[in-house]
């Protein structure tokens, strides 16, 4: 299957549940909606043809409006590869889980928890890893983020 | 080799001359400085090179440096790479296990200052300095094993240049 | 001995061990020597790489994203560059590409050499360290020779590689992997049929496909569980498609046959790198890049084949000199993970040599 079959495969199939975003030239990128994340990956990763059984990378972007969360995700046998975001508001993010699905997810998520303050609901083990014990200082890689003792880089023209 | 077997040859004719006279602060530094044991704290790239240095080409262990896993068994902390906060106690617990007297080298521009490149990191500590106090400074991202090996060659003519008491009222 | 009553008892391995390669922790549940249960604890060396590189412009990254992953740098460098390429839609000149390729692949076997080093100074042999790292030496040579530095490399740019190589480079380059190519050979007659070595390799630490696929697991751990799948062939990226080489699969998934796998691609690399230094092209080493690199508002994820696994790049541009993000993602990251699944019934022997095996990094875990 090519890119541009992959998209139309998952247009024509998945049309209720994932809409494409124009990327020009590169993989597939599909937005799903927060609630039926679930659903989907369990689809992506069962549908035969597809059969994306390898969660790549995830993560969350903060663009000071709305967090986005990418999953990328990508197939062993089929060698096929693509993208699907989840735009969210900035108040009360939370998404679930898709451990069950991709186990690798279990510490990106972790990581989104505790660096943007994104809630995981089903996770299981939201405990901090990467910062040290006893931060108090938030959640460092939103954009907003400020703590007193932190230099910013000056602006050079 | 050979110096040494020549050497009770010829101390032997003098009357007395099996007896080397010499001062306590002399034998100490010279025993010290030629026998330096280091603590292995590699925690970023510097621990590449370092490790680069004490295997074939570059051999430490010429300088007597000699790798050691445990605080308790060495002289000095060859500190190498990034200390992040979260890293920051754990540095200075070892040092608190090792024995007096007790030396350290900040290896690479990260030990430092805070590195070329981590100067807006909310996690590194801008230099290792403010945790353990430092005999000799490396700079470099990360440095050669030369200049790894001349830092340790100024480390031992350091403590060549101490007095014995310096160390005993630290 | 069902009858000896026995009680759990926690062990604390790191964050300052010699076996963990950096500053990894990890809390073990005992039962005598048994491990049945392992506990990660990551974040000693989080620097924040991510947060640093959104504040920096793309040809300010390259050099920060060095330190992401110091053993091979140069794929690093690599990612980094293929994704705003991608982004900015750059065409790489003819003979960047091959040397790209020829440091990509040199800095793969510099990184195995590591590998086979270390993993057999855990194991308790010295001398196969001293003997993998005074082969690596000449590829230090090679690098130093071309940009300058023995470890954090700077020379894949965005839009081609940073300077050309001396003359004396392809010559040198040809007895390296030569020489390397003999010692492999030596390598393996030194530990295989070592009856210790044996001992302590085969059957030990058994990783299932399943359970790979599923932790995302890749690289030399997933080929070695017998999954054949690399990027550099099913996702091909630069101009590996235009070489003849083998992608090595072990079908066993133990702690012996990840050694072994890496000893292979070593001499795969060596066949790429000779077959690029045939056909290195005359020409043009840079595209025309403006310094104030402003690519299209967009995203882009690349993947590539490093010696760890699958690392990649995320890029979220709009449209300014600064990306928005950069998520950078390792293959230890995912291979960390899948160690607490290991915990049935190892003694922490084991464990070492399991670990060993995996050659984490920590940069590329805490980034």
């Amino acid at each position: 299957m090519t890119r541009d079959q992959l998209k139309d495969y998952i247009g024509s199939k998945y049309a209720s549940l994932m809409t494409p975003l124009d990327t020009g030239r590169f993989d597939p990128m599909f937005e799903v909606k927060a609630d039926r994340l679930f659903e989907v990956s369990r689809a992506l990763r069962d549908d035969e043809n597809l059969k994306l059984d390898f969660l790549c990378n995830m993560h969350a972007t903060d663009t000071r409006e709305n967090f986005e969360i990418v999953y990328s995700i990508a197939s062993i046998t089929t060698k096929l590869r693509l993208d699907f975001k989840i735009v969210m508001p900035y108040q009360n993010a939370e998404i679930d889980s898709v451990q069950e699905v991709w186990p690798a997810a279990n510490w990106y998520e972790r990581e989104m928890w505790e660096l943007f303050g994104i809630n995981v609901k089903n996770h299981g083990n939201l405990k901090r890893f990467l910062l040290p014990d006893d931060w108090n200082q938030g959640h460092p890689m939103r954009k907003d983020w400020d703590a007193p003792d932190f230099v910013r880089m000056p602006e050079i023209q | 080799m050979g110096l040494i077997k020549k050497l009770p040859y010829y101390s032997e004719k003098i009357p007395g001359g099996a007896i080397v006279l010499t001062s306590l602060e002399a034998t100490l530094q010279f025993a010290q400085a030629k026998s330096l044991w280091y603590l292995l704290f590699g925690t970023a790239c510097c621990a590449i090179e370092l490790m680069c240095t004490g295997a074939s080409r570059y051999d430490f262990d010429r300088l007597g440096m000699i790798f050691r896993a445990s605080p308790r068994q060495s002289d000095l902390i060859l500190a190498a790479g990034t200390i992040t906060k979260k890293m920051a106690p754990r540095l200075r617990r070892l040092y608190d296990q090792m024995a007096e007297p007790r030396y350290v080298i900040a290896m690479g521009g990260c030990t430092v200052k805070g590195g070329p490149f981590y100067y807006d990191s909310y996690a590194v500590e801008k230099g290792i300095d403010h945790i353990v106090p430092v005999d000799i400074y490396i700079p470099g991202c990360p440095p050669r094993p030369e200049s790894l090996m001349e830092g340790c060659l100024h480390l031992s003519e350091k403590i060549r240049r101490q007095k014995l008491s310096d160390w005993q009222e630290k | 001995m069902s009858a000896v009553r026995t009680e759990e008892f926690m062990v604390n391995m790191g964050p300052h061990h010699p076996s963990t390669h950096g500053v990894c922790r990890l809390l073990l549940t005992m039962d005598g020597e048994k491990v049945i249960k392992i506990e990660p604890y990551i974040g000693y060396l989080h620097r924040s790489i991510e947060k640093i590189c959104e504040n920096r412009t793309y040809h300010q990254c390259i050099p920060i994203l060095d330190r992401f992953e110091y053993v091979t740098a140069m794929s690093c460098n690599y990612v980094f560059s293929l994704a705003a390429e991608k982004l900015a839609q750059i065409e790489v000149p003819e003979r960047a590409e091959y040397l790209r390729v020829i440091m990509l692949e040199l800095n793969r076997i510099a990184s195995h050499l590591i590998f086979f080093g270390t993993t057999a100074m855990d194991l308790g042999a010295l001398t196969p360290f001293l003997y993998a790292l005074r082969e690596r030496e000449y590829i230090m040579d090679l690098f130093e020779m071309t940009c300058g530095q023995r470890l954090t490399y700077n020379y894949i740019r965005i839009g081609g590689v940073s300077r050309d190589i001396p003359a004396e480079f392809v010559p040198k380059c040809r007895e390296a992997i030569k020489i390397i190519d003999q010692k492999v050979d030596e390598y393996m007659a030194l530990l295989n049929g070592n009856p210790i070595w044996q001992k302590r390799t085969i059957g030990v630490g058994y990783l299932s496909p399943e359970l790979a696929v599923a932790y995302g697991v890749s690289g030399p751990i997933l080929r070695a569980s017998g999954v054949d799948f690399d990027i550099r062939r099913d996702d091909p990226y630069s101009i590996y498609d235009r070489f003849d080489f083998e992608i090595p699969v072990r079908p066993n998934g133990d702690v012996f046959d990840r050694y072994m796998l890496r000893l292979d691609e070593i001499k795969q690399s060596v066949r790429i790198i000779s077959q690029a230094l045939d056909g290195l092209p005359e020409g043009e080493i840079k595209a025309k890049v403006p310094l104030k690199f402003k690519p299209p508002a967009g995203e882009v994820y690349s993947r590539i084949e490093n010696s760890r696994g699958e690392m990649g790049v995320y890029i979220l541009s709009d449209g300014t000199e600064k990306p928005v993000r950069v998520k950078t993602r390792g293959g230890s990251y995912n291979h960390l993970q899948v160690l607490p699944e290991f915990a049935t019934d190892i003694l922490i022997a084991d464990l070492v040599a399991i670990f060993a095996s995996f050659d984490i990094i920590m940069p590329e875990v805490d980034r």
